[in-house]
């Protein structure tokens, strides 16, 4: 049996007209980390709080390490949890903070004072111990509420957004702390955010969510090269992935503005005979300037006028119109190209992905 | 940075608020400076700036303090006075205190009908419920005992609803943090919502210690023992004896004030944030 089983879970709010959280499936593996993710107001957070205990289940069942929860109290799940805005006990000491939890398990002192210790050391918060919320940065007040949930020796972790507070700069480097935790600890994470790059550097898997319902879950490399749907395809991924509607016919693929690109017979053989008009999305990156690949797809060339160029040190994201939409081109930082220039370039045909036009499902 | 015009703006305020504020403490002083005179130098002195200057200290500076100290149960009073408020400050916080988290925190059917309700008791006149609380007392047979005096009053409206509005801006995540940390409710309310809210601890402390100390009509209706009786009732018992002297009046007048000024000058900062922070005053 999986360590936590989430079996059609619904959640609908008092007085609401729809579902925050609809036929809710999945399964999650001791140790495992899991990221949900999801535009505001796709109910990851609701998921989240189901799993804590916050929200009450509306229908659905709910197992952490084989036992049914729906029923069970917040303290009695075997949980910790690191909230958005730290939660921090305001009138307490880092280290008191921290070891509150202990203490009211009734935990030996001696004991507490060295969990305590042990948790403040690996956060390399030693200097602040005796510090009060108030007084410490928001990278410091992350950090003790991941203290406080260490400590425990809980078997799950549940982060809401832990990092959205913190600039960018702070952001990465908690990322890395909380991943080299979940390492050293190998407690199993349900990792909330909104933030699709921490996701993917984060999670062994992601859990895309739309609308209250699951779109995909699976590795993140799973998620990027194989989305399910239009949805997956341009929530993963930085910058989005470009689509284009257009036109099916054979072997060949028209853009709205008439322009046509030759496809080849592995992907055609994808399409599995489907024609007509479909949804074509392609990643930045697999837009190529390069010589090899324009010599490559030599017949299948076009041009644009770069019309917004972002410089990112490591490479340049390309803005164009083509086929009647705004793409982007992500090249390497070798391949300057500023407004105004005329660029050629080449699509990675078997990079590209088709979705149907109505339902957006991934053909 | 304050421009030239603002500055000049400021200066003329303050002088207005120096001299109205005169108008206010001039009463104080007169009183303050006349309890350490006998009544000969208070009639020669009255009129004239002296009656605003406290006389040299010497042999019979403090006499007639000592003289009200010692001659009348006045200490005691003011002693009884100080404990009733020290236990309904206690019992007046959790009360009071756990009714506002309920109303703020806590979702139960027409939670705001009962806040609208709670706010309604406001409108009744205190006099309507003293009688009330009187017969209840009475018919109890707690009438001139401590527990008769303090347990009408433990419950206020008005803190109740200074509770709920503070409480209310409290971050609910604290409390699911400390759910998560095996908390219980109330051990919560004890160790994390009230030192989260000491602002609106110290003003309804401040403001129930005032109540408790400038209550006349309640104790003078509960207690017929002279050993229980508070101060303001002290304080009319002494003066309106015939045998009392001017100076004497005025320096119980002053003990009686004195906690008053002190308790306020202390505490004017909390009492002004948690009136404010709560939009309302006491009305």
């Amino acid at each position: 049996m999986s360590f936590i089983e989430f079996k059609n879970i619904c959640k609908k709010y008092e007085n609401a007209e729809r579902n925050s959280v609809t036929d809710f499936n999945l399964t999650i593996e001791e140790k495992e980390f899991i990221a949900f993710v999801g535009p505001s107001g796709c109910g990851k957070s609701t998921t989240l709080r189901m799993v804590a205990g916050f929200e009450e289940i509306t229908s659905g069942d709910l197992y952490i390490d084989g036992k049914r929860v729906n029923d069970v109290a917040p303290r009695d799940r075997g949980i910790a949890m690191v909230f958005q805005n730290y939660a921090l006990y305001p009138h307490m000491t880092v280290e008191k903070n921290i070891g509150y939890g202990l203490r009211n398990m009734k935990v030996p002192e001696a004991e507490v004072q060295k969990k305590v210790d042990w948790a403040i050391r690996i956060l390399g918060l030693e200097e602040f111990r005796t510090r009060k919320p108030k007084n410490l940065s928001g990278g410091q007040r992350q950090r003790v509420a991941l203290g406080r949930a260490i400590v425990k020796n809980q078997k799950l972790f549940l982060m809401d957004e832990p990092l959205s507070n913190l600039d960018a700069k702070l952001r990465v480097s908690m990322r890395n702390e909380i991943s080299k935790l979940h390492r050293e600890l190998g407690t199993t994470t349900i990792y909330v955010t909104h933030d699709q790059v921490e996701a993917m550097t984060m999670a062994d898997r992601i859990v895309i969510m739309k609308d209250g319902v699951v779109q995909q879950a699976g590795a993140p490399m799973e998620l990027y090269e194989h989305p399910v749907n239009k949805f997956v395809a341009g929530f993963i991924g930085s910058p989005q992935m470009n689509f284009y509607p257009v036109t099916i016919d054979g072997r060949e693929m028209r853009f709205r503005d008439g322009s046509k690109v030759r496809l080849p017979e592995e992907v055609t053989k994808r399409l599995e005979g489907r024609g007509g008009e479909l949804i074509m999305g392609i990643r930045g990156e697999d837009i190529r300037l390069d010589e090899d690949s324009l010599e490559r797809y030599h017949q299948d060339r076009q041009k644009a006028v770069v019309e917004n160029a972002e410089v990112m040190g490591n490479e340049n994201n390309l803005y164009f119109t083509f086929g009647g939409c705004l793409s982007v081109a992500r090249v390497s930082k070798y391949e300057v190209s500023r407004i105004g220039d005329e660029i050629t370039f080449a699509f990675l045909p078997e990079k590209m992905h088709f979705f149907d036009k109505n339902t957006e499902e991934a053909i | 940075m304050l421009t030239k015009k603002q500055k000049g703006i400021n200066w003329i305020l303050t002088a207005v608020l120096l001299v109205l504020s005169l108008f206010f403490l001039f009463p104080v002083v007169w009183m303050l400076a006349n309890s350490f005179k006998p009544d000969a130098a208070i009639t020669a002195d009255m009129n004239t700036v002296a009656a605003f200057i406290p006389p040299a200290p010497g042999g019979g500076f403090f006499h007639n303090y000592l003289s009200i100290l010692t001659n009348t149960n006045f200490l005691r009073y003011m002693a009884n006075t100080l404990f009733y408020a020290a236990i309904l400050i206690l019992c007046g916080i959790v009360v009071n205190g756990l009714a506002g988290y309920a109303l703020a925190k806590i979702h139960f059917p027409f939670r705001e009908r009962w806040v609208l309700l709670i706010l309604l008791l406001q409108i009744v006149p205190m006099e309507t419920i003293l009688t009330i609380h009187f017969l209840m007392i009475a018919k109890v047979g707690l009438l001139n005992t401590v527990a008769g005096y303090i347990l009408p009053m433990i419950v206020n409206p008005f803190n109740i609803f200074l509770f709920r509005q503070v409480f209310l801006n409290l971050p609910d995540d604290v409390y699911e943090a400390a759910q998560l940390d095996y908390c219980s409710p109330l051990k919560y309310f004890f160790t994390m919502v009230l030192p989260m809210s000491k602002t609106v601890v110290a003003t309804v402390s401040v403001f129930t210690f005032l109540n408790v100390w400038n209550d006349y009509l309640w104790p003078s209706l509960v207690f017929t023992s002279s050993n229980l009786l508070t101060a303001q009732i002290g304080l009319n018992s002494i003066t309106s004896n015939e045998n009392t002297t001017m100076g004497q009046t005025l320096a119980v007048i002053t003990m009686v004030t004195i906690p008053v000024i002190i308790i306020y000058s202390l505490f004017s900062k909390q009492i002004v944030e948690g009136v404010t922070s709560t939009g309302s005053k006491e009305g």
